[in-house]
């Protein structure tokens, strides 16, 4: 499900189906970084739309959490904490980040959801053609993250 | 100069039978243009979309055939790429199925699932298809996969837009 009327329509009449949320995070900076920040912002929706596409009726796609890379961690991660806990209050049992930024792993611990951090890849050279096949083989080798983390839960639930 | 001479009123009347006639037909020829426009157009390609599948080398083995077309979301224009799912069935016919769930439209796959060979199968809620496309009772979803309807050109297959059916 997109972040769209149409779609959140649908979420709301199968809410028991749906209960994974996926929050792109993009990290902003300008000057010197801000080229490296929006590859990253568009390596990333890519990601996310291609993830969506596959997994549309099992979870949504939130708009994405975007915060100034020169802001501390604290107040990042106090924002992001304020996110989860909004999700899992609106009884989504997963949530997923999708990041290129490696910051935060250091934080991961302090999450329930799962970051996915993958290193960015520069897009804007390429054919469509080739981006297609690379965002597919890298949206391939995520799938089973998600799988995975549904069987698990099956169990306890 | 031929003997019998062509009178006054004779050439009155060739002349305005020609000139009357040929306003007629410039009068008549577009409106036949304009009756006959819609079947000229249903017979060009239209809405089919050309994919980079050889006709030739599909199986009785379902492949996954991606396709790009354009769609435009209000004034916004995007490339928008869609699957199917194809292959020849018993008796040689073409089949493309739509992969996407008639559940919830999450994309199913061919033979994923260990438990269940054979069949499409729906990560999202576990829901199965059989290699028709044929819903298996008991499972989420609740209607076959869509089917697109395809055409051949120059070797290449040709997807148009997917039609639902009727539920099993």
């Amino acid at each position: 499900m997109k972040w769209i009327p149409k779609d959140v329509q649908t979420y709301l009449s199968a809410k028991e189906y749906i209960d994974t949320a996926v929050v792109p995070l993009y990290s902003i900076s300008m000057e010197a970084e801000m080229k490296q920040s929006a590859e990253s912002a568009e390596f990333i929706a890519l990601l996310a739309a291609q993830v969506e596409r596959q997994f549309a009726g099992r979870l949504v796609l939130l708009p994405p959490f975007t915060y100034l890379k020169r802001e501390s961690s604290e107040k990042t991660g106090g924002d992001l904490k304020n996110w989860e806990s909004t999700l899992l209050d609106a009884e989504f049992k997963h949530v997923f980040y999708l990041t290129a930024d490696a910051e935060w792993r250091r934080m991961e611990d302090q999450y329930e959801g799962s970051f996915i951090w993958l290193p960015s890849i520069p897009l804007e050279s390429m054919s469509d053609g080739q981006k297609i096949t690379l965002v597919d083989s890298q949206v391939n080798q995520l799938l089973p993250l998600f799988t995975q983390k549904w069987h698990e839960n099956q169990g306890n639930s | 100069m031929s003997k019998e001479r062509v009178s006054r009123r004779q050439f009155l009347s060739y002349t305005l039978t020609g000139v009357g006639g040929f306003m007629a037909a410039g009068m008549l020829m577009p409106m036949v243009r304009f009756a006959v426009d819609p079947v000229l157009k249903a017979e060009d390609a239209g809405d089919f979309i050309a994919t980079t599948q050889k006709v030739a080398d599909l199986t009785d083995e379902p492949v996954r055939v991606d396709f790009t077309f354009k769609q435009k979301d209000a004034w916004y224009e995007s490339d928008v790429t869609q699957s199917a799912w194809v292959y020849k069935d018993d008796s040689g016919k073409i089949v493309a199925l739509s992969p996407v769930c008639k559940h919830l439209g999450c994309t199913v796959n061919w033979n994923s699932n260990e438990e269940h060979p054979n069949q499409f199968f729906c990560p999202c809620h576990y829901g199965r298809y059989e290699k028709d496309g044929t819903n298996i009772p008991g499972t989420p979803p609740l209607a076959p996969l869509d089917v697109y309807p395809y055409k051949e050109k120059d070797g290449y297959l040709y997807l148009g837009k997917a039609e639902p059916r009727k539920g099993a």
